[in-house]
């Protein structure tokens, strides 16, 4: 029997609108779920989903992808990649599966939210097969560190990481459940899949596969990128939701969500993404820095279509620029100075080779952040290693749950944006931050950082052991230099020809 | 610094896919040159993923990359490596089309 060409009913077979005899539109779209923009559903069957897809395609595609990433793993599994890969790649591996594994399995709760409570039909149709993606990339980003657990416990945090008060954890746990676990329908579309997905995913699935492949670990390349092609897939739910918001006068309101998942999206990929890849992949195998990376995914590509689209760049976008150059050095040194607190054992990167890298990428460097790296090396060297770690607490913002934090050096700008509300003092590590907390303070006003937490004594005992308890930190697990500080011999074989000349 | 060139560099009209490397991108990447007559195409490779691009439109059609690949291809298989791409999209019956609908 002949079928039917896709495009000749595709259309027809999508239009599942009906207008509801027993209940009222609102009963079978309650507004805080659906985001209707109070636009009738009407309105939103005009929207039209500009990747389509069927369901019956759907199913082939997707089996075609796992077989050629389950294989690739079944290929390589005996090569020892994992056990002769730098130390500085096992942890660009172990924070990525621990940040991002769990947190695709609660997108599909969200993209569950579109599929059922979204006005529009076509965006309907396109959560479904969104959801099931967000299930394979849960389930395949527990399935493939598994192997490693027995090797390395640290590998255990990719399935333990969400269930903890770990503190880059609630950072990424306040972000989700920004942008897509608390939003309605409509809302979740701007901000997880258009804003995050068609932007900032790239960077952690496309540009970090690029540095996996140049340091030979190809399981790691091939499964991420395979994953992103669901994700290029999916990410263009929000597109046409942007539509029709600025085609009923609504445009304000889509570009706010934008710019608040844009700026949040951006800090944790600069704790998280910033570290990996210009200072833990190994300087042979970075393919770019993390700026240039940041400037082909994010400022040529997803910059230029969120124009085309009909919105404005964010209202920050010079700060977002300037901020390249200094926002994920500071929050490196961050995570290196308080690494008992993380899950992976950072690495320093900082030998002259790296500086000179990290010079020439960000003129300036060794002016800034190397003067820091210069008394943290002296100490290493003369053996003074609890000066390597620090003895108060950080300054956390009160928005992205990440350190406050600014240039230092000949640089130094370092500044805390502070904001009173409802007789509590807030603090932000910038005017942004703090923006975003105004734009709906009640949202986040409740909520405690991790040093609030500290400071409220639901911390104890309120020392190092205390915090790693209530981190859900286990011994073996802590954090400490990846290359357990062999890269510092050079400084001291450079002390000694100095001392000896 | 860069300051300036990293903050400008959403003015450009590049249009198309990024496909993960294999046969298919390079089947890809010589349909672009065959359907879009006329139109440079620039091809970046960064070994894991390789961006393919024309400035403002590019059309990709089925059975071109069937013809370059050898075998039967449906457009929707296209998705197995095309994890990501520059511009807008549209599905259209046997091809996919990349476009910006304004240009800077």
């Amino acid at each position: 029997m002949a079928l039917l060409n896709r495009m000749d009913w595709y259309n027809l077979a999508r239009t599942t609108n009906w207008t509801p005899a027993y209940v009222t539109e609102d009963e079978l779209f309650p507004p805080e779920l659906s985001g209707g923009f109070g636009l009738p559903a009407t309105a939103w069957e005009g929207y039209d989903e500009p990747y389509k897809q069927t369901y019956p395609e759907y199913v082939k595609v997707q089996r075609e992808k796992d077989a050629g990433a389950y294989s690739v793993k079944a290929a390589l599994e005996r090569s020892q990649i994992f056990e002769n890969a730098d130390p500085g790649w096992k942890s660009v591996m172990k924070a990525h599966y621990g940040a991002i594994a769990r947190g695709e399995y609660a997108a599909a709760s969200a993209e569950a939210r579109m599929m059922r409570f979204s006005k529009a039909p076509g965006m309907r149709n396109m959560a479904t097969l969104g959801c099931m993606d967000e299930i394979r990339h849960g389930q395949i980003q527990l399935f493939f560190p598994h192997e490693h657990v027995s090797k390395d416990r640290q590998m255990d945090w990719a399935y333990k990481a969400y269930d903890t008060n770990e503190w880059a954890m609630i950072a990424a746990r306040h972000f989700f459940d920004d942008i897509m676990m608390t939003r309605d329908a409509i809302s979740v579309s701007i901000m997880l899949t258009f804003s995050f997905e068609t932007g900032f995913t790239n960077m952690q699935f496309l540009g970090l596969a690029a540095d996996a492949a140049e340091a030979g670990d190809h399981t790691f390349a091939n499964l991420i990128s395979s994953i992103q092609t669901d994700e290029s897939r999916h990410a263009q739910i929000g597109g046409p939701a942007l539509k029709v918001l600025i085609e009923n006068g609504l445009k304000d309101e889509a570009q706010k969500r934008v710019d608040i998942a844009v700026w949040t999206a951006w800090k944790l990929f600069s704790v998280l993404t910033g570290p990996i890849m210009d200072y833990y992949t190994p300087l042979e195998h970075r393919k770019q820095s993390f700026k240039e990376f940041m400037e082909e995914w994010i400022v040529a590509q997803f910059e230029r279509a969120l124009t085309d689209l009909g919105l404005d760049l964010p209202w920050y976008w010079d700060k977002f620029i300037a901020d390249l150059n200094d926002t994920h050095h500071g929050m490196h040194m961050g995570v290196y100075y308080w690494r008992p607190t993380v899950w992976w054992n950072p690495a320093a990167g900082v030998t002259p080779e790296e500086r000179n890298w990290l010079e020439q990428k960000y003129p300036g460097w060794n002016d800034t952040w190397g003067k820091c790296w210069d008394v943290i090396i002296d100490n290493v060297v003369d053996g003074n290693m609890a000066l390597t770690f620090p003895e108060t607490l950080p300054m956390v913002c009160n928005m992205c749950q990440l350190p406050i934090i600014g240039t230092p050096g000949n640089g130094w700008n370092v500044q805390d944006y502070p904001l009173e509300y409802n007789g509590r003092l807030y603090h932000f590590g910038s005017d942004v931050d703090r923006w975003v907390f105004q734009q709906d303070p009640a949202r986040y006003a409740g909520h405690l950082n991790v040093v609030d937490r500290f400071l409220a004594g639901m911390i104890q005992p309120m020392d190092l052991s205390g915090a790693l308890q209530y981190m859900n930190i286990a011994p073996g697990e802590c954090g400490d230099d990846a290359h357990n500080y062999a890269w510092a011999e050079t400084y001291r074989a450079m002390r000694e020809l100095k001392l000896a000349s | 610094m860069s300051t300036h060139k990293a903050g400008s560099a959403y003015h450009n009209n590049l249009v198309g896919p990024v496909m993960r490397a294999g046969d298919l991108a390079m089947a890809v990447i010589e349909a672009a040159r065959i359907d879009n007559p006329g139109k440079q195409v620039t091809v970046d490779d960064k070994r894991a993923y390789i961006r393919i691009h024309t400035e403002q439109e590019m059309i990709l059609r089925e059975e071109t990359i069937a013809e370059e690949l050898g075998r039967p291809f449906h457009i929707n298989d296209l998705e197995v490596d095309l994890s990501s791409f520059a511009g807008q999209i549209e599905s259209q019956p046997g091809a996919v089309r990349f476009y910006f609908q304004k240009t800077v």
